[in-house]
């Protein structure tokens, strides 16, 4: 099965000691994977290396085939804009945009052209449930808000959608049904799935979780 | 949805901050078109009043005292001109016309000027404008006076009332000519030159008048007539000349020919009131720069204004940035972004700017008339208007740099944390 994601011997140190080594990790086109560890066990800072919004120290990241450690920032910008997708805690929608915008803001980053924005952000929203695409964001409900970031996050059939901590804030029923949400529009999609979450409850919904505490460590050299 | 409709929305999300900072630039574009449009139709202001003029002959100290007396009625010229001169001059040239003034007399602090029945038929206070009467009728009779727009409006008089002049010009108190009631026989529509200032009378009554205190001075009583009248008493202080000029056209080489042949007489002197104008205009153009340079600190400010919106507003911004970059738009692009807004600022200020120096500088036109007298024209000179736009974008895009430093620098993951 093709590998949408390939890390090898990925070492990242910040500043104040903390540090993360992945010797390796591999997911396959249409793979859901959970990574699980406690608070600051360093789940969050492996999607952002994947996402190339950190810069690894040492190893290689590979995402749809490309090279991302390797990459200039441009260029990781255009791989993240077309190959990732992001879905965040707290959604991060930018509350002045409409709903079709916020995710018509996706399609414009990876270039897709102007006239396909507006039709694929309401096409996408409709599946969603969202019934008022030209709602502002910050006028939606929360579980509005988080469908609009899920529908951002595959508007341009992503390789890979990388969530982090996408239901910490929910309880148990919603955080199944906004999981469920995001894996569905997943599958759909076609895209993988590599999911942050420190939830227990999670762990069954995934068929792969990977414990990030076993790539936290103080020994990665400078 | 494009990288525009981006900076749309943000800016009217910020629409208070945004209506505010475009205001000021605005404001500081409409002042400084407006201190340009009028510091040109101020000069053209003072073209005005030597009118249709070539050259201006006095006895003044030099010719542009001759043009400050003569145009402006700065001062009463201090020597006179003798009528003899006046006919040598005026047979000397087939002049378009040569008319003679005399100017020392005033009435409640407006200077009289008395002059030749062409003044009023030939001269023309500005080029194309000829007099024209507000009621009554000029002069035609001796000791009759027709006034300027202000100094009807300065005096109160009114067509058909009597009044004494005083000797000596701009005194309230002087030694007035008691013996010879004028009759305010006519008013000047505003002509937008020191003209509107002064009383008009015919030069033979001024003659009479000078005649009697002379006659007093002599021991002779009784009113003089223009039988009574000596070369001493027929003086004048100055001679308008207008040289013949091809139709639709002002000027004239021999303008300048004559100028030549009577400046080399050492008893008169002689002025081209254009070139004397705009001597005086090098003169005060330094005064003249402080205003633009005012206007132009007036424009920095309001570029202080926009780096200031900008930069308190990136602090709000962070996330918004940094959701930007994590779907994929690079570091320059969302920095274009930033700078796009403060341009976009800059501009609407700008274009509003000209829109209020236009609509202002008209209402600052019709308070002038109406309050001074003074006509100006404004006029927006579009190659202005677009150094003044452009300088507002250029200012609002420098004012964008540091703000858009702090966008290229933001920190993506650490602002994409929940607790940032």
């Amino acid at each position: 099965m093709t590998q949408v994601l390939s890390l090898r011997d990925v070492q990242f140190r910040r500043s104040h000691g903390f540090a993360l080594r992945v010797p390796s990790l591999d997911l396959a086109a249409g793979e859901m994977a959970l990574l699980s560890g406690g608070s600051g066990s360093g789940k969050s800072t492996l999607l952002w290396l994947i996402a190339g919004l950190l810069r690894a120290d040492g190893g290689s990241i590979e995402v749809a085939g490309q090279r991302l450690d390797a990459m200039r920032e441009g260029d990781r910008d255009r791989v993240r804009a077309r190959s990732i997708g992001l879905v965040f805690q707290t959604h991060h929608l930018l509350p002045d945009f409409t709903a079709e915008e916020n995710v018509a803001l996706a399609l414009m980053a990876a270039g897709e052209p102007e006239r396909t924005h507006m039709p694929r952000a309401r096409e996408l929203l409709a599946s969603l449930g969202i019934d008022r695409p030209g709602a502002r964001a910050s006028d939606l409900s929360v579980g509005q808000q988080q469908r609009v970031a899920v529908a951002r996050a595959i508007a341009c059939r992503p390789a890979l959608v990388l969530a982090d901590e996408p239901t910490a804030s929910l309880d148990t029923d919603s955080a199944h049904a906004a999981m469920e949400v995001i894996q569905k529009a997943c599958r759909d999609a076609g895209a993988a799935l590599l999911c942050a979450s420190h939830d227990p409850a999670m762990q069954a919904r995934f068929p792969r979780v990977i414990d990030v505490r076993g790539f936290a460590t103080s020994e990665v050299p400078a | 949805m494009n990288d525009l409709r981006v900076v749309l929305v943000s800016l009217k999300a910020r629409l208070v901050s945004t209506l505010i900072t475009s205001g000021s630039v605005a404001v500081a574009v409409a002042l400084l078109l407006t201190m340009l449009s009028l510091r040109s139709a101020g000069f053209e202001a003072f073209q005005r009043g030597s009118g249709t003029t070539h050259l201006l002959v006095s006895a003044d100290a030099s010719p542009l005292v001759a043009v400050l007396n003569g145009v402006f009625y700065a001062n009463a010229p201090s020597n006179p001109v003798s009528w003899e001169k006046y006919g040598e001059i005026r047979s000397s040239f087939p002049y378009e016309w040569a008319i003679p003034t005399l100017q020392g007399d005033s009435f409640r602090g407006f200077p009289v000027c008395a002059t030749a029945p062409e003044f009023f038929t030939k001269f023309q206070p500005a080029k194309g404008e000829p007099w024209q009467l507000r009621e009554g009728h000029f002069p035609e009779k001796n000791f009759e006076i027709c006034l300027g727009s202000d100094a009807a409006a300065g005096t109160g008089l009114r067509v058909g009332q009597k009044v004494q002049l005083t000797h000596g010009a701009g005194s309230e108190h002087g030694h007035e000519h008691t013996e010879f009631p004028y009759t305010v026989v006519g008013i000047l529509q505003p002509t937008g030159s020191a003209h509107d200032r002064a009383v008009f009378t015919d030069l033979e009554s001024s003659w009479l008048l000078h005649a009697f205190d002379r006659r007093e001075r002599e021991g002779i009583d009784g009113k003089p007539t223009v039988a009574d009248l000596t070369d001493a008493d027929r003086k004048i202080t100055g001679i308008l000349l207008r040289l013949p000029t091809r139709p639709g056209s002002d000027g004239s080489a021999a303008i300048q020919q004559q100028f030549d042949t009577l400046r080399r007489d050492p008893a008169i002197v002689v002025a081209q009131p254009a070139q004397q104008i705009d001597r005086l205009r090098g003169i005060v153009g330094n005064v003249d720069g402080i205003f633009i340079a005012l206007g132009v600190a007036v424009l920095v400010s309001s570029g202080i204004s926009i780096l200031l919106a900008l930069y308190n507003s990136m602090a709000e911004r962070r996330r918004q940035i940094a959701v930007l970059r994590a779907i994929g738009l690079s570091r320059g692009r969302v920095q274009g972004m930033v700078v796009a807004e403060a341009c976009l600022i800059g501009l609407a200020g700008a274009i509003t700017g000209v829109v209020l120096s236009l609509v202002g500088g008209f209402a600052a036109a019709a308070v002038l008339k109406e309050r001074i007298g003074l006509v100006v024209h404004p006029d927006l000179d579009p190659r202005s208007a677009m150094i003044v736009l452009a300088g507002a974008v250029m200012l609002a895009a420098l004012a964008s740099v540091l703000p858009a430093i702090i966008a290229y620098r933001t920190p993506v993951a650490d602002n994409l944390r929940p607790s940032a």
